[in-house]
């Protein structure tokens, strides 16, 4: 018998979310966004931990090394490239957090429809118009976050 | 496309495991109709053209749920989808993904039924007797019926399966259609399974494992809305009723 390769299987289900509605590219965004905010907020406290000495933070290091390291993480960090990817991450937190919500209210069963009868053409009441909006609106603060970020590094929009 | 034959391109996926078991493709030039379903133009294949491909299938009429296979991407019932409704000249048919194949077109359903097996699916009573010899007739009213009915039209075809991102990457998530089932069951008020059927699954992999992609009832063919069941249940979980 013939298994599929499953680490191709993963990464095509959470990466290609085509075919199956608004919903599947909701759950790909959600967990793209949820790993990419995880990855920064890891690496976001090992940058500045630097600033206090690492792991030699209980020795409290002088106000100068400090000071030292702060300047060069700063210098490291302010290219283009860093920038675009805060931007991006702007998009994703925003995302994360509202459609978050739409996902936290269903847990308890809000914003759910009522089971009934099966009628063709079907619409599932697991999607409801209220969540509908609230994926949208999650889209919507997203891409103004997006925007707003860009503005302020790049100076895109407004001067 | 009108009443006349026209032709389509259908490309089938071939694995034999007798053969090196290397997957391919095969192309089969297929005269169609309007009104020719994909399981037709396959029954034509295996009549006319190559009578070594496999396919199952069983009631013509979307009822069996044995027909089950990813057409053009998505997973659909053969016997329900119109070659014109597809609107494409090439047709892609592959056995349904997260399915180990069996041959060609067939999958294996053993893990599948073995998870739906897992949730009981059945009337649970407390009295022993009752449960193993019971001729009695249960009462129910509307609105009683209402709350399962829904989740009762299953016919097991694992189309949702086939859909679902979870299912794909954790092997031990029950998956939509035995989730559903449960629910299908916890909420009869005939049966008296309650706490010990949440029991099942609320491990890590089980009804909290879902992430709410919701395709399962973007493909179900008979309107059932796995994804519905499946979060009323992680409902009860977390905050319902805990008896039995
Ligand atoms: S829930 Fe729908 S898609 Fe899933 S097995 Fe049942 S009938 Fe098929
Ligand atoms: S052959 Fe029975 S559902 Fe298609």
């Amino acid at each position: 018998m013939s298994v599929r390769n499953p680490v191709v299987t993963a990464l095509k289900t959470w990466l290609i979310p085509r075919r199956y509605g608004v919903m599947r590219w909701s759950y790909s965004l959600q967990r793209i966004s949820g790993v990419a905010i995880t990855l920064y907020f890891v690496l976001h406290i090992g940058e500045t931990a630097n600033v206090i000495g690492g792991s030699q933070v209980w020795s409290i290091p002088s106000y100068e090394y400090a000071r030292q390291v702060w300047t060069e993480t700063v210098e490291f960090l302010s290219n283009p490239f860093f920038d675009a990817g805060l931007a991006v991450l702007a998009f994703l937190i925003f995302f994360h957090t509202s459609n978050g919500v739409r996902l936290f209210l269903t847990h308890f069963g809000i914003l759910l429809g009522k089971p009934h009868r099966p009628e063709y053409p079907y619409h599932p009441a697991s999607m409801t118009k209220a969540q509908l909006t609230i994926f949208w609106v999650s889209i919507l603060l997203a891409v103004a976050a997006l925007l707003y970020s860009l503005n302020i590094f790049f100076k895109v929009i407004l001067p | 496309m009108s009443g006349k034959l026209q032709e389509v391109r259908l490309r089938v996926y071939r694995y034999d495991p007798s053969n090196g078991g290397r997957p391919r493709y095969d192309i089969f030039s297929v005269p169609v109709k309007k009104d020719t379903t994909v399981l037709s133009a396959l029954l034509y294949v295996k009549e006319k053209l190559d009578p070594t491909l496999s396919i199952r299938f069983s009631c013509r009429m979307a009822t069996c749920g044995s027909c089950g296979m990813m057409i053009n991407g998505l997973p659909r019932l053969a016997c329900y989808t119109l070659v014109s409704q597809l609107k494409s000249k090439t047709i892609t048919v592959q056995p349904l993904n997260n399915f180990p194949v069996v041959k060609d077109l067939v999958a294996d359903f053993t893990d599948f039924f073995g998870k739906h097996r897992a949730m009981k699916p059945y009337l649970l009573r407390i009295d022993t007797y009752e449960q193993e010899k019971s001729n009695i007739s249960y009462r129910q009213t509307d609105e009683e019926l209402l709350k399962y009915i829904q989740f009762a039209y299953c016919i097991r075809c694992g189309l949702c399966y086939a859909a679902c991102p979870v299912v794909a990457t954790d092997k031990r998530f029950p998956g939509p259609q035995a989730l559903s089932q449960l629910y299908r069951y916890y909420i009869d008020s005939r049966d008296e399974g309650g706490g010990e059927r949440l029991e099942v699954v609320s491990d890590s992999h089980g009804v909290l494992r879902c992430h709410f992609a919701g395709s399962c009832s973007q493909v179900c063919p008979k309107g059932v809305d796995p994804a519905l069941a499946i979060q009323l249940l992680r409902r009860e979980l977390l905050f319902g009723r805990r008896t039995g």
